[in-house]
């Protein structure tokens, strides 16, 4: 039964939940304290030792489902189990007879007598051995299908079955070829019913694994090089990441400097001192939390990036609170409201349709931003811009740049373009550069993790 | 706490029934899982829409154990001197003030500064003893001389800080107060913790609970809990009281009604007289059942469907 637990523990984190060891062990003594006799018993105690969260309890169900079904042999064979059944009742009463006179080759090999006697049971018993032995939950990909159907035939005698099939259909006795025929047909169904094994065991076994793959390549690869297709991928990825991000430096709370003290913690930290008040605590806390202006081109330039660019926005939306999305390719144009009251794709593509294309004029932009919003920027935001720096040789407006790193607590640029090609053609990179804290290449999902880690860790932590 | 009540908690059908002789009708999986949770002492983290019996099952639970309840409400800033121990400085500061005389007494004959340190040092710790603590909520569970259920609710609510520091208490049943050296639970209380899920918790702290998710329940299951609640309740309108609410569940409201609204809405009937669902009735009631005014407002178009349908499933 171990094995079969551990088994079931390696199909649960196929499913993308986290299983450590202590919870493996907890879950046993879990297991053996309500026993085996309840099947809907051990359910729930697995669901409640396994899962972490309500998806996570019906993924728990849903993998104890498919796990401890035991019915996937004979259910593969069910078409056709009574005409094996039938003909090898005939066939093994020929063969006795045959046996008897010893003249014919027969079936020598176990598996042949197993698939001749129509013993499903067994049968399976056989496979998930064999299947256990060469190792099949280690499978993870659909292109190892066929190579673990063979080995699996390979360790369950198939070479075996294939010498008897041979030595019987040289022989010229009828019945012998007739019962080489049949074994044929058995080998069909049993290749057959391995193969519905394996599927199945890939489906519990490797669902991570090629979703991993996918993510993995998602996340290195250029924004620009990503498929519409990939879309809902990208989302939940970037969606995830956002909440992380979020979750990690949101809530930062903080001691007030002023207010009403703390008698008791000032008075009990400063036991030490004979109640001279050297340390002093005050009552008001304050949650310090990030506050973030991001500026977002959507011209014709970065069209490419724009839509991921804004699904990120989107994202971080959702999960910050103190936040101001603006896109712009002429003006800037708030989307907070838009990104409120439609859904991402609609939102993005409202976005991209009513605001996008056109060439992009940062000028201008930062003109509109001095105009609007310069007077909400205080020493505790920290300002977004992702965009190309592409200006089409209009005025740069460095002026308010300066007011804006003067003025904020972070200015921070994301240029999707790789820095060599900063200084070429219309780009006025160099020029903003020098008024940003930090300008840095982005065109990978990982590149935008690792900035926004920077930039949030460097929000909470105050400097 | 395992050795204490061996006869109680026997099977989880042993659990079902005493649950339902304390009017708590529990699903197979609340019974399965406290039946684990009391026989490995692994805390509970119930987590479910509001008004589901999360901490009427740590309730239940103590009542039927014949144990104190032990309740930690946590809300944003709770700390360690509000959930665990704290000093009680006034008497501290009062008994040294008092004490001044006695203090010159037992200092007198002592001739240089190490002999008086020296005498001092002998009534060591009288002023951090257990006589100037004031036990919080934790400190009591860890002390009840026969075990208690401790319910901590609304854990979502606290802190990071206040979660990191429940770990220890929760996965050792112990605390380190620094005057007083490690404190461990006398017997191991049955811990619930109650979450809204209004914050993800850490994964250490859901690492160590067993984890039971209350969802709404089914027809069959809120007629059952109906019917021991508010047993006065004539089985038509109980009928038909939760198919209507089991109908107003599949709307889009703000603020779905859960079991103890559907409790409060049968037993505002009873007290109205209502022998069976009538639509005026239903409308002057409705607020007990939704708490918002727009959910109210949406109500209005379906009210007349619910009903008729909840008189068919009544067989009337």
């Amino acid at each position: 039964m171990q094995q079969t637990l551990e088994d079931f523990y390696k199909v649960i984190r196929a499913a993308g939940i986290n299983v450590s060891p202590s919870d493996t062990i907890e879950t046993s003594r879990s297991v053996a304290l309500v026993g085996y006799t309840n099947r809907n018993i051990l359910k729930n105690a697995f669901q409640v030792s396994l899962a972490k969260s309500e998806t996570e309890q019906d993924l728990v169900g849903e993998c104890f489902d498919q796990f401890f079904s035991f019915d996937t042999f004979s259910a593969a064979n069910d078409p056709h189990s009574d005409n094996t059944a039938s003909g090898s009742d005939g066939i093994n009463d020929k063969q006795e007879t045959k046996s008897e006179q010893n003249e014919t080759p027969q079936a020598e090999s176990e598996l042949a007598k197993m698939l001749l006697e129509g013993d499903t049971a067994s049968l399976a018993t056989e496979m998930k051995k064999a299947a256990r032995e060469v190792g099949l939950t280690d499978i993870w990909f659909f292109t190892q299908k066929s190579l673990y159907a063979q080995k699996i035939m390979q360790k369950m005698g198939l070479r075996d079955l294939q010498n008897d099939i041979a030595a019987m259909g040289k022989g010229d006795c009828p019945s012998s070829i007739a019962q080489a025929g049949e074994l044929r047909n058995a080998k069909e169904y049993l290749s057959e019913s391995v193969k519905d094994f394996v599927e199945q065991q890939l489906s519990m076994y490797g669902r991570n694994a090629t979703r991993n793959l996918r993510e993995d390549h998602l996340k290195s690869s250029k924004l620009s090089n990503i498929e519409q297709r990939d879309f809902h991928v990208m989302h939940d990825l970037v969606r995830k990441m956002a909440k992380r991000l979020s979750t990690q430096y949101s809530k930062k709370k903080k001691q007030d400097k002023r207010g009403q003290l703390d008698f008791r913690k000032t008075l009990r930290s400063n036991v030490a001192y004979d109640g001279v008040m050297f340390e002093t605590y005050w009552k008001t806390k304050y949650i310090d939390k990030p506050r973030l202006l991001v500026m977002c081109d959507i011209s014709g330039s970065v069209q490419a990036y724009a839509r991921f660019l804004l699904l990120f926005l989107h994202s971080l939306n959702d999960v910050m609170q103190r936040i101001d999305s603006y896109v712009f390719t002429g003006n800037l144009i708030p989307v907070k409201d838009i990104f409120e009251k439609y859904p991402v794709e609609q939102a993005i593509d409202k976005i991209m349709a009513d605001h996008g294309m056109g060439g992009s004029d940062y000028g201008t932009t930062l003109l509109d931003l001095d105009d609007q919003c310069m007077d909400d920027i205080d020493n505790k935001t920290t300002v977004l811009i992702l965009g190309d720096a592409r200006n089409n040789f209009l005025a740069p407006r460095t002026e308010v740049m300066q007011t804006l790193h003067l003025r904020a607590k972070r200015v921070i640029w994301l240029n999707p373009e790789p820095a060599t090609f900063w200084n070429a053609g219309d780009s006025e990179m160099y020029k903003y550069k020098p008024y940003c804290h930090m300008a840095k290449t982005c065109n990978t999902l990982d590149h935008l993790e690792r900035m926004l880690d920077d930039l949030l860790k460097a929000a909470t932590s105050g400097t | 706490m395992k050795e204490l009540y061996k006869d109680k908690f026997t099977s989880v059908d042993d659990i079902q029934q005493l649950f339902e002789g304390a009017k708590y009708i529990c699903s197979e999986q609340i019974a399965t899982c406290v039946y684990i949770a009391h026989n490995l002492q692994k805390p509970i983290m119930v987590e479910g829409p509001a008004g589901v019996g999360k901490t009427e099952l740590a309730k239940t639970t103590a009542q039927i154990l014949d144990v104190p309840l032990v309740r930690l409400q946590c809300y944003e800033g709770l700390d360690e001197s509000k959930a665990l121990y704290e000093w009680k400085y006034a008497k501290q500061l009062l008994y040294t003030q008092l004490l001044k005389d006695k203090l010159s007494e037992l200092l007198e004959g002592a001739t240089g500064l190490e002999q008086s340190m020296e005498r001092i040092h002998s009534h060591d710790d009288l002023f951090f003893s257990e006589t100037f603590l004031e036990p919080r909520p934790l400190y009591k569970a860890l002390h009840e001389e026969l075990g208690c259920v401790l319910l901590i609710d609304e854990v979502d609510k606290s802190d990071p800080e206040f979660e990191a520091f429940l770990l220890e208490v929760l996965s050792e049943f112990q605390v380190s107060i620094p005057e007083l050296g490690t404190i461990k639970a006398k017997i191991k209380p049955l811990v619930f913790l109650t979450s809204n899920n209004s914050r993800e918790m850490s994964d250490a702290l859901k690492r160590r609970c067993l984890h039971l998710y209350v969802p709404y329940p089914d027809e069959k299951l809120e007629t059952r809990i109906l019917s021991s609640r508010v047993p006065e309740l004539s089985e038509t309108l109980r009928k038909e009281v939760v198919s209507f609410v089991q109908q107003v569940r599949e709307l889009d409201l703000k603020k779905v009604p859960s079991i103890s609204e559907t409790i409060d809405w049968a037993k505002t009937l009873l007290l109205l007289h209502s022998e069976q669902l009538e639509p005026a009735m239903v409308k002057q009631t409705l607020n007990v059942l939704l708490k918002f005014e727009t959910d109210i407002d949406a109500m209005g178009d379906h009210l007349r469907t619910f009903i008729n349908k909840a008189h068919k499933r009544s067989g009337h």
